[in-house]
């Protein structure tokens, strides 16, 4: 039987979220041919995950542990993906559109032949099992539907937040995978520098404020900041107020900035610039606080308030936090 | 030392865009045309390397005629040779079909011990080729570099790279492949006289015949269309549709205590 490869993401010691949106997205796939799911892990501890991992739908779990693949190297990753899928037959591997996965997978692709594309925002079966995908395109302005030649195997990456968790079933099987890591001296970390977050990340969190060049400077932003805690979101900005020098560059959305893909995505004093759409258009709900009756946003969103944001803000977070 | 920046033209991305007949691209009659706004920050590394050392800037594309506009743009900025891959069989290929054209050409030039490219073409955000090229060339890569330090005598690079949460300290063997962040620098506008030197710089154009696919393992005919490794079924416009339930906001207390009802109550979202 065919297998589907589903790339585990994990982080000091739990799998993260978006492994179980992308587990969520092959169970689709399953329930259309039947082929059974295997959660991949490489690194140098994957630790006891397989029953959190069958619980949202894995069947079994391969685990390709190594010394050398602690600190992220995409030639050997590559090289450790690409070898289990010499072993095991792989038609489909779906990951996360996450950085580390689009740093390695397309030398996956180059390595078996296969296939990549990324971030899929659906992904489906043809009626003969080829894996279609829909993904923007044109700087966001448009959908395009992709499906493969006859090529295994059939990679993707999963825009995160696209699809939900779903509890599937019971523990997942184990299975250790001995893959040999060549030595790499072309490529060394000398440094990782992971620095403490107050927020969520943008492209994992389900609610995100962001304010634009209506917020007048960088203090302001402690208003969007405070509407943003008060209901658990991330914190971004337009481009407006990144070249500002208000906030930095890492909290921008927008096509030259973070895609993102929350449930719940507020626009405070943001015009709604093609731009700045195509990175949370996609957003479930999309709230715009504007003084401007005119603002084009006020044409993309779902709700909004026409005033002053240095009034909207304090009150919106008082009503918010009144209603507990 | 030879830098290779490899760039792609973009339409503008103010452009208004519209399906084409067959329903599968776009129009692309009365576009404008632009170097892919991502690459304008590789051209611009490789241009500073070079002011630092003295090395040598070739700027490298796959694409129709008129994207040698892009390689001018670029020379103009400070690159000093073109290489123009241009064959109707190489039009609408997909990235897999395009890193292997460009890595048997990067195989076949020989000498090149630094690849710059940008983050990601805008149009299609796919952040494929440049990797692929690094893993045809069986070289290593870092990605979304916001720092690169060039060490000639050791030949390596250090390179500072954005991950998920913060950043890395890499060390690179040359010859290697780098995409860099947006941000890396300030590319700078083309000069009048920038922009007239540039049509005097030599620029070598290369048809399909002059491809090898053997030094990559392609065969004849998977060079081009034929190698990729997907299509497209379809392109949709999407249209905006949305509630627009926007709330007057001259009383703020009561319009904000509405909208958090109506995100509680209507969409239960917090
Ligand atoms: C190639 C390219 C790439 C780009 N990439 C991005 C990108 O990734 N992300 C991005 O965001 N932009 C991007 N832009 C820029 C984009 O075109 C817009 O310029 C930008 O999004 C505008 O930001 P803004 O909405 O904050 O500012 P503005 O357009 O100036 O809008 C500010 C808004 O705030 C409102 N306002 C002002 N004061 C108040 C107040 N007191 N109360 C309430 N409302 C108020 C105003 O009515 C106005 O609508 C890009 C542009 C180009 C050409
Ligand atoms: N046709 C092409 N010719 C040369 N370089 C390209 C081409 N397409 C993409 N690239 C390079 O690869 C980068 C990423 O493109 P992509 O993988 O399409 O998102 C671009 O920023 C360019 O540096």
């Amino acid at each position: 039987m065919s297998e589907i490869l589903v790339l585990v993401d994990k982080a000091q010691d739990t799998v993260r979220n978006v492994t179980y949106e992308v587990l969520a997205a092959a169970l689709k796939l399953k329930e259309k041919n039947g082929a059974s799911i295997s959660a991949v892990y490489i690194g140098d501890n994957a630790g006891s995950i397989e029953s959190d991992l069958g619980k949202y739908g894995a069947d079994k779990v391969y685990k390709i542990e190594n010394p050398s693949l602690k600190d992220f190297n995409p030639s050997l990753y590559a090289h450790a993906l690409s070898e289990l899928v010499n072993k095991v037959n792989a038609d489909i591997i779906l990951g996360g559109n996450t950085l580390q996965n689009q740093d390695f997978l397309p030398r996956v692709a180059s390595k078996t032949k296969g296939g990549l594309t990324t971030d899929a925002i659906d992904i489906d079966l043809t009626s003969s099992s080829t894996l279609q995908v829909k993904r923007y395109k044109y700087s966001g302005k448009s959908i395009a539907t992709l499906s493969y030649h006859d090529v295994k195997p059939m990679i993707a990456t999963i825009r995160l937040n696209a699809y939900k968790p779903v509890e599937a079933g019971a523990a997942g099987e184990a299975v250790s995978e001995s893959i040999d890591i060549p030595a790499d001296d072309n490529f060394k970390v000398i440094e990782t520098n992971i620095i403490p977050k107050e927020r969520p990340e943008l492209t994992e969190a389900d609610k995100i404020v962001s304010g634009g060049r209506g917020m007048a400077n960088g203090e302001n932003f402690k208003l969007c900041y405070d509407l943003a805690d008060s209901v658990g979101a991330g914190a971004g900005a337009s481009r407006a107020a990144v070249d500002s020098g208000w906030v930095p560059y890492e909290m921008q959305v927008g096509q030259t900035g973070k895609v993102v893909s929350p449930n719940l995505y507020i626009a405070v004093g943001i015009s709604g610039s093609v731009q700045h759409y195509a990175g949370m258009g996609s957003s479930k709900v999309i709230v715009a606080i504007n003084k401007d009756p005119d603002a084009p946003i006020f044409q993309k969103c779902d709700y909004g308030i026409c005033g002053d944001l240095f009034d909207v803000l304090p009150a919106l977070t008082d009503e918010i936090k009144k209603l507990g | 030392m030879k830098i290779l920046v490899i760039v792609r033209q973009t339409p503008d991305t103010e452009a208004k865009i519209q399906t084409n007949s067959a329903g599968n691209g776009i129009q692309t009659d009365d576009i404008k045309w632009i170097l892919n706004p991502f690459d304008e920050f590789a051209v611009e590394e490789a241009v500073q390397i070079k002011e630092k050392s003295n090395a040598e800037v070739v700027v490298l594309t796959v694409g129709s005629d008129k994207a040698v506009d892009a390689i001018r743009t670029a020379l103009a900025m400070g690159g000093d040779s073109g290489v123009h891959i241009k064959d109707d069989a190489f039009a609408d290929m997909d990235t897999y079909a395009l890193a292997k054209v460009i890595g048997a050409k990067i195989k076949a030039l020989g000498d090149i011990d630094l690849i710059l490219a940008g983050k990601k073409w805008i149009d299609e955000e796919s952040s494929q080729v440049p990797l692929q090229v690094a893993e045809e060339l069986s070289i290593p890569q870092a990605t979304l570099a916001s720092k690169v330090e060039v060490d000639e005598g050791s030949k390596t690079a250090k390179v500072t790279s954005v991950i998920e949460g913060g950043e890395r300290i890499i060390e690179l063997k040359l010859p290697a492949l780098i995409t860099v962040e947006q941000g890396i620098n300030e590319p700078r506008y083309a000069s009048l006289p920038g922009i007239m030197k540039a049509k005097k710089k030599p620029c070598e154009e290369v048809g399909k015949g002059d491809i090898n696919g053997d030094e990559i393992g392609i065969s004849e005919g998977e060079l081009g269309i034929d190698g990729s490794r997907y299509k497209n079924d379809a392109i949709e416009i999407p249209t905006i549709t949305r509630s627009l339930k926007v709330i007057d906001g001259n009383d703020v207390q009561q319009a904000s205590s509405e909208l958090a009802k109506l995100l509680r109550e209507e969409a239960k979202i917090i």
